[in-house]
């Protein structure tokens, strides 16, 4: 899910940074104190989700959790996910730094879809909770991989092959992300309803 | 709840179940390098916890872009082979799952090739065929004495590469931290 240095062109790395800036002053703006512990955890749970490696046939991935980390925080996500990735990028060289901008905004911006479309879902019953939650861990995730096929096919022509893969398989990835997306909202629901706000 | 209902979470919980035990906590990073040997590159990939990335599609670009080769690599993440090619070698390697390394694999100076073959010849010339085979004698030696070393830096180099989890922990601790100071100072921008 992350973008390395040097595969992207300058116009697309740009766009991405700008659109990251946005989305972090929004962001920041929007964090009430009280909630910062929560945007803290989820932070570092979408950190370690990186590392955790799904074995899917021939292929593997990982998790990604953006669905996650978007459903339960909105506009917070950005600096979540931005702290998660920068840290990544120090320490386990994931991505680049030049590439965080693009990276921010294609795993953040999904998330705040996913809040905005399913919010309304984590408050009625516990599998309409599941549902949401599903719905919106799989979407966030399917829509960053489109967003990160995109930034490939944009820089160069010759990436559709390898940015078609790279959509392709993420498909079953969103599926898991969105049955632990789901029961984590509904694990939520249960002993921490006010997580979900 | 209907039944339909209550079979589609159990199937659901069985997925999960069956999923998170094979989850294992290694990530998806791929690293690669290369050496030459003469006209023979060779090269190993392995991912961050040093496991081998196997039968992954190696392709081998000249400098100018143009791609001159394509292998794979075998059960061990190795793969080699031969080119005339004396520019730098861009190795791109593809590890599944759109996750890729690239490694650039510096030109041969010329100039000093020439050199060396020119002494070489030289050396040829005045040579007689005894010493030619001292030659080869210790060209083997430090063949096969070598051969232990690169063993070594290779080892390092995938431990230089891992993902510990004191670096998780670290990162955690760094994550709470920096999320603190943030709390810090928006509790300054809204007492102001």
């Amino acid at each position: 899910m992350h973008i390395s240095e040097g595969v992207l062109s300058v116009p697309v790395l740009v766009s991405g940074a700008v659109l990251s800036v946005v989305g972090l002053t929004i962001g920041l703006h929007k964090i009430k104190n009280e909630n910062i512990p929560k945007v803290a955890i989820l932070s570092s749970a979408f950190f370690i989700a990186s590392l955790i490696h799904i074995p899917l046939g021939p292929a593997s991935a990982h998790l990604v959790l953006n669905g996650l980390v978007g459903i339960l925080l909105g506009w917070a996500a950005f600096p979540s996910i931005f702290i998660a990735l920068l840290l990544q990028t120090v320490l386990f060289q994931f991505g680049g730094f030049t590439t965080l901008g693009i990276n921010t905004f294609s795993m953040a911006m999904p998330g705040v879809f996913s809040y905005y479309i399913f919010r309304g879902l984590l408050h009625r019953g516990k599998n309409i909770v599941f549902l949401g939650g599903f719905l919106g861990g799989a979407l966030a995730l399917v829509v960053a991989a489109a967003f990160i096929s995109l930034a490939l096919v944009i820089t160069e022509k010759s990436f559709t092959a390898v940015a078609g893969t790279f959509f392709i398989m993420h498909l079953p990835v969103s599926i898991i992300e969105g049955i632990i997306t789901g029961f984590v909202v509904v694990y939520l629901k249960k002993v921490k309803p006010e997580a979900l706000g | 709840m209907t039944k339909k209902t209550k079979w589609f979470i159990f199937f659901l919980g069985a997925v999960c179940l069956v999923f998170i035990p094979s989850v294992s906590v290694y990530a998806h990073k791929v690293n690669t390098y290369a050496y030459r040997e003469g006209n023979k590159i060779s090269g190993e990939c392995y991912f961050v916890d040093g496991s081998p990335c196997k039968n992954s599609k190696v392709e081998v670009y000249d400098e100018k872009g143009k791609k001159i080769f394509e292998t794979v690599t075998d059960e061990k993440g190795q793969y080699s082979f031969l080119t005339e090619q004396r520019g730098q070698l861009k190795l791109v390697i593809f590890a599944g799952e759109g996750h890729t390394a690239i490694y650039k694999l510096e030109a041969v100076t010329e100039k000093r090739k020439e050199g060396i073959t020119k002494r070489e010849n030289q050396l040829k010339q005045k040579t007689s065929t005894k010493e030619d085979e001292i030659k080869q004698i210790v060209d083997e030696v430090i063949d096969t004495k070598i051969q232990g070393l690169r063993g070594e830096i290779a080892d390092l180099r995938k431990k230089l590469d891992r993902v510990y989890l004191r670096d998780i922990i670290g990162g955690i601790g760094y994550i709470v931290g920096v999320w603190g100071l943030i709390m810090l100072f928006l509790r300054k921008r809204h007492a102001s």
